[in-house]
């Protein structure tokens, strides 16, 4: 039992180290191929794939091998030095520590699958699906398995990685655009981390949320990396199509170019090899067997080449036809790639090129592609090398061994050689152990083989494929009935991706759930929803097809999914992006923040913009949105911003006549006096004041607006300025903007009216200046000199304004804080603080 | 008669229909076609919507019968047949139509023989958009067919008001213009009309109808009044009460209620028997008010009639003869002076006027009695000035109270 644990707990480390290397491509590519291949329970894509792999998954599956197939002594001896040889890598190279963690880790999930597999006796179809099921539930078993580890430190030490891993992969969820690479990085980099900071709902559902995004996100990185490398497929493949010759040169160019980065990464699986020194010597005498069989198996795969090369000339025609169609379609695109990751599972290697003709010439359009091809060509083109030279290389190696075995480790030019060797060894092994332990297995999947023997035969003649042979006939049965296995899986898949949304969706509702949680799982959902599509997709236009019905299901509802607080104002140039748009209670908390912030006007100005545009998208009309108007419009007379203020008037009317409810008389009053005040428009006036009912005229607001009118209707300031001091709410803002022209007007009439002089105390009072009388005669002092009047000083020492001789001098001054473009609100100062 | 028409009877009659309209073209009878055009009127003929509705097939058979005005007669008659079902809106559309074709065909005429029916098709097109309106408004729809008349009738100006003698009709398609662009509330659109007529020279205004001119000045009169120039509406409106027809009392009233106002801001008060005559009396205690110099009683008066004032649009005008009112009042403490101490008749004390204010009901503090004494002399309604150390007003001995003699506050 302690064991047990200890076996598993070293699978969940070496877990969360994998998803560190998440930028891999190369890495991301065979991961997801692996996946795959443990959802659908195949051995012969198992087997295909054993050949591609690298030198250091092949030595990991072996030590897999032996410790399944030890005593429990012998358990316990082989596991110390794995895991010391699983840290010596992590050490040395993140890449190759990566690769043997993964693969060890799927490789556990393979057992009990198998178990199964041997308890039930039912058709492969069933077995399959019910294979499928029992993996899914087991990850969640599986993590809620390892919570309750005893050990305290080991613990901790998950955590702290599961918070790296989070806070490191998130970015990669959400792949930008190219233009707004920079900026999109950049803003969600700066929301994880609070994020992390604050507390879960509690240790236990946390530690299994973080557990189950990262696999999600294994499998969107694994597509994402799968498509260059997919592509450049094609682009290799190009060139050989007019004539044989020019096949050859591009391929070795290439491989020349590969063997020097090759180097490298097999230095380290060569220090390897030398500590097994002695079990290397038992297996010489082994090699002798697998290598007559592995020559036997190169000479089947040399006969199926024409029969995979016809077959891609077809579909080749076919694909160029869909060409035109599917250019300015950018989400078809994405589903093309995954459906062509998913065949690369289930074809051969050569049929894994069929589907890469369109890809191609859509991503020549997009630049930044190029930056990947690279690499992956290389590789593609070293692994097409060595597959077509695996049978010399054997004759070789008898010479070597044969001379001198002893020389043969040490000296570095035969350093492929022994690659090589170790390949075949490795594959006759695995052969042998499953053969040795599946028997049963093996019985029930040949059985299916027999009852679909006629329609996989039918199929052979749509193909347009005469041949008969008996090898040929079992492949493509496999492969026939592993595809049937595969669209019932994804169904059921699909189904339940389905409920996950809709619980989804009332987490979202609630608001229980936190929101980088909640986005993140969104986000998985989509691309898992493409991937299912992707699967069930045999042609291009099945995708062409389905991916036009999710285009037009997404544009139909504009639902913001954004949950920031603040957020700039920005003019719409294109549709909607929901990511941008804010739901509603988000919007509601956003005006909460703006009405308590202490920043000026320009900055809550630009988010109550941000506000209002979100409310227009999403087309929401009511309490909130009169509110979100009515805030903005109070700080807009506040501010002195007429422009601003007369939108929200605008739709104010109009949402008050809808029927919704807010504060209506108060913007009664408002509208009145910015008609009266502020517009030369008399019928305007005579409209609003008809459209006042019997309730409006009893408000306070309503009642105050009306009697300005009639001051300024008759002159008489003396009322406007008492009237400015008692004015209700906002009233005496919109005056403010009459202020000057009333004083001037009265100071005029005075001018012509009172004789011989006039005390510049009296004026102060009457026009409303300063309630301080000392500074209020000195603020109206200055006034007056500003606008031309004499002032003198009478017998008592008072200050007079001489009303004769001001009758001619009185002139109205230039603002003084006029600009060139009419604004002074637009100042450089507060532009540049709003940042 | 009974009440069902027969086929034979209905096709008879609809027939005959037809062949007038197309006799008064060819025979360029303009007294004819407008009555044969005049589809919301009294005029036109039951016998005929009976017959269109007996012979669902009319647009086939004006089609065919008559081809070269194919797009006049099938919506003319559309048109008849819908206003008969009282589907306005229908009715409205199909008109349209058919004034679109006959403006085409007027354009092509070169003697203006078909002035009247273009006239009738003008007024036709109004009537026919309010009754739209109304129920489209009714049914909660965008009632916009009014608007859409505006535009068509602008069309029609601009083919009438080119040099040539089809000018002279180009008045009565103004007036038009003036009813939509009233009732719309867009009168800022009056503005290039009006621009086109005043100062074009084809136009010599003596040239066009008495009734034209009159229904022009009545309406420039009363844009003159929502721009508060009362000498050029008083200008305009005498000159349509004048020579307006005295048959046509309801004309005569529509002038008198703008001109008084107007009247009164240039300090002419009218006799009450002429109130009376032309039941205009929510004029009447306003003028009271203005003879007594009882600001109170103006107040009522202004809150007593405020709906008919505001929708009329001389609220503004009448709330602005306050400052007539104060006066008048200050006239008569000066004449109550003079007769106690003659010696100081043109020394008015302030407090004497807060204190008949005060008897008047309406509670105003020094400072505020003040300032109105203040705007007074400032707005030349009376003559001296105020001496604040002593809070006494001082009056001109030489005509201290001056009439406005025509010119407004």
């Amino acid at each position: 039992m302690i064991h047990k644990g200890m076996f598993r707990f070293r699978e969940t480390i070496r877990v969360w180290q994998a998803v560190h290397l998440i930028m891999l491509s190369q890495l991301w590519a065979q991961k997801m191929r692996l996946i795959l291949t443990c959802l659908t329970q195949v051995h012969f894509n198992m087997g295909t794939l054993l050949q591609n792999m690298q030198t250091i998954i092949i030595v990991t599956h072996k030590l897999q091998m032996v410790l399944l197939s030890s005593k429990e002594e012998q358990i316990n001896i082989q596991t110390a030095p794995g895991y010391g040889t699983s840290n010596s890598y992590y050490q040395n190279s993140t890449w190759n520590g990566g690769s043997f963690e993964n693969n060890y880790a799927q490789s556990y999930q393979n057992y009990p699958s198998s178990n199964t597999n041997t308890v039930q006796h039912s058709i492969s179809v069933p077995t399959n699906s019910f294979s499928y099921q029992q993996q899914y539930n087991q990850w969640p078993y599986y993590y809620n398995h390892t919570v309750p580890n005893p050990a305290g430190d080991p613990v901790g030490n998950s955590n702290s990685i599961v918070n790296t891993t989070s806070s490191y992969s998130y970015p990669s969820i959400q792949p930008p655009p190219p233009g707004t690479t920079s900026w999109k990085s950049n803003s969600s980099s700066s929301i994880a981390p609070p994020i992390q900071a604050s507390g879960g709902p509690g240790p236990q559902d946390q530690y299994i949320n973080q557990a189950h995004a990262p696999v999600l996100e294994n499998q969107y990185a694994g597509q994402v990396a799968g498509n260059p490398r997919s592509q450049n497929h094609y682009a290799s493949q190009t060139p050989a199509c007019p004539q044989s010759t020019v096949n050859l040169n591009p391929v070795q160019q290439s491989n020349h170019g590969d063997q020097q980065n090759t180097v490298p990464r097999i230095a380290p699986g060569f220090s390897m090899v030398i500590p097994k020194s002695e079990k290397k010597i038992l297996g010489a005498d082994l090699s002798k067997k697998p290598a007559y069989v592995s020559v036997s198996m190169v000479k089947n795969d040399a006969r199926s080449l024409p029969f995979s090369l016809h077959n891609y000339a077809t579909r080749n025609l076919n694909c160029c036809k869909d060409e035109a169609q599917k250019a300015a379609c950018q989400s078809m695109i994405e589903e093309i790639k995954n459906s062509a990751i998913a065949d690369g599972t289930l074809l051969t290697k050569n049929w894994d090129t069929e589907p890469l003709l369109p890809l191609v010439q859509n991503v020549a359009t997009i630049p930044e592609t190029s930056a990947n091809n690279s690499s992956p060509s290389l590789s593609t083109s070293t692994n097409r090398r060595r597959q077509k030279s695996r049978w010399e290389p054997v004759v070789e190696e008898k010479v070597t061994d044969k001379v001198e075995p002893v020389k043969g480790l040490v000296n570095g030019t035969t350093h492929n050689n022994l690659e090589a060797k170790n390949r075949m060894s490795n594959n006759w092994d695995s052969r042998k152990f499953f053969q040795s332990h599946h028997a049963t297995a093996n019985k029930v999947s040949q059985r299916p083989a027999k009852k679909q023997k006629i329609s996989s035969y039918s199929d052979q003649m749509q193909n347009g494929n005469a041949s008969s042979d008996s090898d040929k006939e079992q492949d493509l049965t496999k492969y026939y009935a592993s595809a049937t296995a595969l669209a019932n899986s994804p169904e059921e898949k699909k189904r339940r991706e389905h409920r996950s949304k809709r619980f989804e969706k009332n987490q979202n509702s609630s608001s229980k759930s936190r929101n980088s949680a909640a986005s993140k799982d969104v986000m998985a959902n989509i691309h898992a929803r493409r991937a299912v599509s992707a699967l069930l997709a045999r042609s291009c236009e099945d995708g062409t097809t389905l991916a036009v019905e999710d285009m037009d299901w997404d544009a139909l509802t504009v639902k913001g999914t954004c949950q920031e607080i603040e957020k700039r104002y920005l003019r719409l140039t294109s549709a909607p992006d929901p990511a941008t748009v804010r739901p509603e209670h988000v919007l509601e908390k956003a005006l909460s923040m703006v009405e308590t912030s202490q920043k000026n006007y320009l900055y809550k100005c630009d988010q109550l913009k941000s506000i209002r545009q979100d409310l227009t998208v999403q087309r929401i009309q009511n309490e909130l949105t009169v509110k979100v108007y009515e805030t903005h419009a109070r700080l807009a007379m506040q501010a002195g911003d007429l422009p601003e203020y007369n939108q929200c008037q605008s739709q104010l009317k109009r949402l008050y006549a809808e029927g919704i409810k807010g504060c209506y008389f108060e913007f009664s009053a408002y509208n009145l006096l910015c008609v009266m005040l502020h517009s030369n428009n008399k019928r305007d006036l005579l409209s609003s004041l008809a459209r006042l009912s019997k309730q409006a005229k009893q408000d306070e607001a309503v009642k105050h607006a009306l009697a300005v009118h009639s001051a300024v209707s008759s002159g008489n300031y003396v009322l406007f300025f008492k009237l400015y001091k008692q004015a209700p709410n906002l009233n005496s803002c919109l005056m403010d903007l009459y202020v000057e022209r009333m004083r001037f007007e009265a100071v005029k009439c005075m001018s012509k009216s009172y004789r011989p002089t006039i005390p510049v105390g009296y004026v102060a009072q009457i026009l409303g200046f300063s309630r301080i009388d000392s500074e209020a005669s000195e603020e109206c002092e200055m006034w007056l000199k500003a606008h031309g009047a004499i002032l003198s000083i009478d017998n008592s020492r008072d200050l007079q304004l001489d009303t004769k001789a001001s009758t001619t001098t009185l002139y109205m001054p230039e603002p003084e804080n006029a600009v060139a473009h009419g604004d002074a609100s637009l100042a450089v100062n507060d532009f540049l603080a709003r940042t | 008669m009974a009440a069902y028409l027969s086929m034979g009877e209905a096709h008879r009659r609809i027939a005959d229909y037809l062949s007038r309209v197309a006799d008064s073209v060819s025979s360029s009878d303009g007294a004819a076609l407008a009555s044969l055009l005049a589809v919301s009127s009294a005029q036109a003929p039951a016998p005929l919507s009976d017959a269109l509705s007996a012979f669902p097939d009319f647009p086939r058979l004006a089609a065919d019968r008559y081809p070269h005005l194919s797009d006049l007669l099938p919506p003319l008659l559309r048109a008849i047949h819908s206003h008969s079902l009282r589907r306005f809106a229908d009715a409205y559309s199909s008109f349209e139509k058919a004034a679109n074709a006959f403006l085409q065909e007027f354009r092509n005429w070169e003697t203006p023989w078909a002035m009247e029916a273009m006239h009738t098709v003008a007024l036709e097109i109004r009537l026919l958009a309010e009754k739209a309106d109304r129920e489209l408004a009714t049914s909660g729809k965008n009632p916009d067919k009014l608007q859409s008349a505006g535009s068509f009738l602008m069309k029609v100006f601009g083919a009438l008001a080119v040099k040539g003698p089809k000018r002279i009709g180009a008045l009565y398609v103004t007036c038009q213009l003036f009813k939509i662009y009233f009732r719309l509330g867009t009168v800022h659109l009056c503005r290039s009309v009006i621009r086109s007529i005043e100062t074009a020279r084809n136009f010599d205004f003596e040239d066009f109808p008495v009734k034209d001119k009159v229904t022009y000045m009545y309406y420039t009169g009363r844009l003159e009044v929502f721009n508060e120039n009362f000498l050029v509406a008083d200008q305009k409106l005498t000159y349509a009460l004048v020579h307006c027809n005295p048959q046509y009392e309801s004309n005569l009233r529509r002038i008198l209620k703008f001109l008084i106002p107007v009247k009164l801001s240039i300090g002419v008060l009218p006799r009450i028997t002429l109130l009376e005559r032309y039941n205009l009396l929510e004029y009447a205690d306003v003028v009271t008010s203005l003879k007594r110099g009882d600001l109170r009683l103006l107040r009522q008066a202004l809150e007593r009639h405020e709906d008919q004032f505001l929708k009329s649009g001389v609220y503004l005008v009448l709330e602005k003869l306050e400052l007539q009112v104060y006066q008048r009042l200050v006239k008569k403490i000066h004449i109550i002076q003079r007769q106690k101490e003659p010696a100081k008749a043109h020394q008015i004390k302030l407090e004497v006027v807060v204190k008949a204010l005060k008897w008047l009901e309406i509670d105003m503090d020094v400072d505020e009695v003040e300032c109105i004494m203040a705007c007074l002399i400032y707005k030349n309604l009376i003559k001296g000035y105020f001496a604040h150390k002593s809070k006494v007003l001082v009056l001109s001995k030489q005509d201290p109270f001056p009439k406005l003699n025509g010119k407004p506050v």
